[in-house]
């Protein structure tokens, strides 16, 4: 990077944050604070929602995904976001008319209206330990890549930005928070935009996107949609569709840093538009970014790519220079066949448009081979944490886009980070005010007070997740860990929200220790089956509707709630 | 302290303000209408570009 893109940096990040606290400046009613001034628009919430859910690690590691060889790779991974526009759908036509009835600040508020209190401090306190543990992987997950990759120490680059979004988000809550998202997204997009147009123009010359496609088709990469009904395929329609259906759910359903997104809007109308307009444009949003990945791919073919994209960690490797001549020749060999492949079908030559492409599937799987036995020597010999997918993209933007368009990018990925981070604290901060301090604690105090504790308390988790992305590198395989607990706990927080919604003669008692004795079963299959992780999310909730009517038939009918429950 | 219950939002849940689209049910129509199309698109992408 050179002057000029730290000029677009800085500038970027720091205009943007400086604008959210200017424009929530003297917000000191509770209200105000954690639900925005009760006129935000549907194109506000839908952009707030998509920057929230959109870290930076999927605007750094999905075009590296789309780079992949092999069924996980191409464009299969839109399959996983199939089921996010019926998840939308329900959330906004059931779970969203009763959060706006209820009028409530956090969507665990609602699970103490329709049970009672200990229930509600149950999801609360779920949804505490678990976004508060992974708070502090949204900023390291980028950090990490983008120090190793730029240089910059490790420990300034988290704390830089984590202070950033610390200083507007306490500043402003929920209202900076949607404020600075509008900007961040926008950043995001001019970066992404701008990539994939310098991208297209840097493909050889007489190489038509037509072109591209063909070999990107060839290359197996627009694999976008599997219809197999394995189990042992990673990414198909039915896994996409069920599975994403059920992740998106408690995402964006029970998860309060996306409630507090869409709960803020002028009226019902302004939410569910806001909703409908994530559950139309996510999965183009998606696609978008994944064939810029497959557009990467392309490039590459005809310009030689490193043989490990994670370069401080090729360098801890030693000598490789064997395998690397070894690669060299091999994709020589696959350009040349790629070159007379162009040629012979310009020239409408049947039989030595097959010969050639033939040829050049050999070689790319020669290359991909040697790729292979590079990758098994650099990671025996070097302590990395992150995958390499993760620096396809970056190694592209430092090596071949103008500067001022790289500051643009970097900006984009942090400004994606911060927009994440900032909904997260927010979301913590409101949490632990509302659900706990105001609820338990301190239940008469005036509303000035609680704005100052949510603020205290956007602070501590502000904090908290930096020290923890600072501590972060001494674990090894640390985002997988942070994954494994989000599942283990979300399919249990759904649970208790899809009996809420859905059997209304269950009452509190019996979903308390339902979820209780899920959540004690999730952890008990955790350690003893052998299982992927994300079957957590379907185990959890099932286990806790099954326990809830099992419990609630032993006990007998429980009077209804005259509070609360009558108004949903 | 306790939030009371938003009354305005009961009479505005039927209407979408939406030429075409009067309905919420129209509008999820819409995005599974819209879910079809891209499935096919992707589809599309893949067998011509093969």
């Amino acid at each position: 990077m050179n002057p000029l893109d730290y000029v677009v940096l800085l500038a970027t990040l720091l205009g943007i944050a400086i604008y959210g606290i200017w424009r929530t400046r003297g917000r000191r009613d509770l209200k105000t604070y954690l639900k925005g001034d009760g006129n935000t628009k549907w194109i506000v919430i839908g952009l707030s929602v998509m920057a929230t859910q959109a870290s930076a690690i999927t605007f750094l590691s999905l075009p590296g995904q789309g780079y992949k060889s092999g069924d996980e790779g191409g464009l299969s991974f839109v399959q996983n976001y199939f089921g996010a526009p019926f998840a939308l759908i329900i959330i906004a036509a059931v779970f969203l008319p009763i959060y706006r009835r209820l009028n409530v600040y956090t969507a665990y508020e609602f699970l103490g209206r329709r049970f009672d209190s200990k229930t509600r401090l149950l999801g609360a306190a779920l949804f505490l330990i678990q976004r508060g543990l992974g708070a502090g992987i949204t900023i390291y997950a980028p950090a990490i890549v983008l120090s190793t990759v730029m240089g910059w120490r490790l420990d300034i680059t988290i704390i830089f930005s984590g202070l950033i979004v610390i200083v507007y988000t306490v500043a402003g809550g929920s209202e900076a928070v949607n404020v600075t998202q509008k900007y961040q997204l926008a950043v995001i997009f001019a970066g992404m935009i701008a990539a994939f147009v310098v991208l297209v123009e840097r493909l050889p010359t007489g190489l038509t996107l037509t072109d591209a496609l063909t070999l990107a088709g060839g290359f197996k990469k627009l694999n976008g949609v599997d219809f197999s009904l394995s189990i042992h395929r990673r990414y198909t329609f039915w896994s996409g569709l069920l599975g994403g259906m059920f992740l998106a759910l408690s995402y964006f359903g029970t998860d309060q840093s996306q409630v507090q997104r869409y709960i803020s809007g002028a009226s019902l109308r302004e939410c569910r538009m806001g909703l409908m307009f994530n559950a139309i444009c996510k999965i183009p949003m998606q696609f978008f970014i994944l064939l810029l990945g497959v557009m990467i791919f392309v490039f590459y073919l005809f310009q030689q790519p490193p043989i490990y994209f994670n370069r401080a960690a090729l360098e801890h490797a030693g000598n490789l220079q064997g395998i690397e001549s070894n690669f060299a020749k091999a994709h020589a060999e696959e350009k040349q066949q790629l070159l007379a492949w162009l040629i012979a079908k310009r020239a409408g030559d049947q039989n030595a448009e097959t010969a050639a492409r033939t040829a050049a599937l050999a070689a790319q799987q020669q290359t991909d081979a040697i790729r292979a036995k590079a990758e098994a020597a650099i990671v025996g010999k070097s302590r990395t944490t992150t995958n390499e997918a993760d620096y396809v993209f970056i190694t592209f933007i430092l090596d071949y886009l103008p500067h001022g368009i790289i500051g643009l990018l970097v900006a984009a990925f942090f400004a994606a980070a911060m927009s994440s981070k900032a909904a997260e604290l927010n979301a913590l901060g409101s949490t632990t005010t509302v659900d706990f301090y105001r609820h338990v604690i301190a239940p008469a105090a005036t509303d000035a007070h609680y704005v100052t504790a949510s603020r205290g308390f956007t602070i501590l988790w502000g904090l908290a997740a930096i020290g923890f992305a600072l501590c972060a590198n001494l674990a090894e395989n640390l985002i997988q860990a942070v994954n494994i607990l989000g599942s283990v706990f979300y399919g249990v927080v759904l649970g208790l929200f899809l009996v809420a919604f859905f059997l209304r003669r269950i009452g509190g008692t019996a979903v308390f220790w339902a979820a209780l004795a899920a959540q004690l079963l999730v952890f008990v299959l955790y350690f003893s089956l052998n299982i992927s992780y994300l079957w957590y999310n379907f185990i959890g909730p099932a286990a806790c509707i099954l326990f809830s009517v099992a419990i609630q038939t032993a006990i007998g009918p429980t009077a209804r709630r005259d509070e609360g429950e009558s108004q949903i | 302290m306790m939030p009371t219950p938003d009354q305005t939002d009961a009479t505005e849940s039927e209407t979408t303000g939406l030429p075409g689209l009067r309905t919420w049910r129209n509008v999820y129509l819409l995005v599974v209408a819209v879910f079809v199309v891209w499935v096919a698109f992707l589809v599309a992408l893949e067998r011509i570009f093969s």
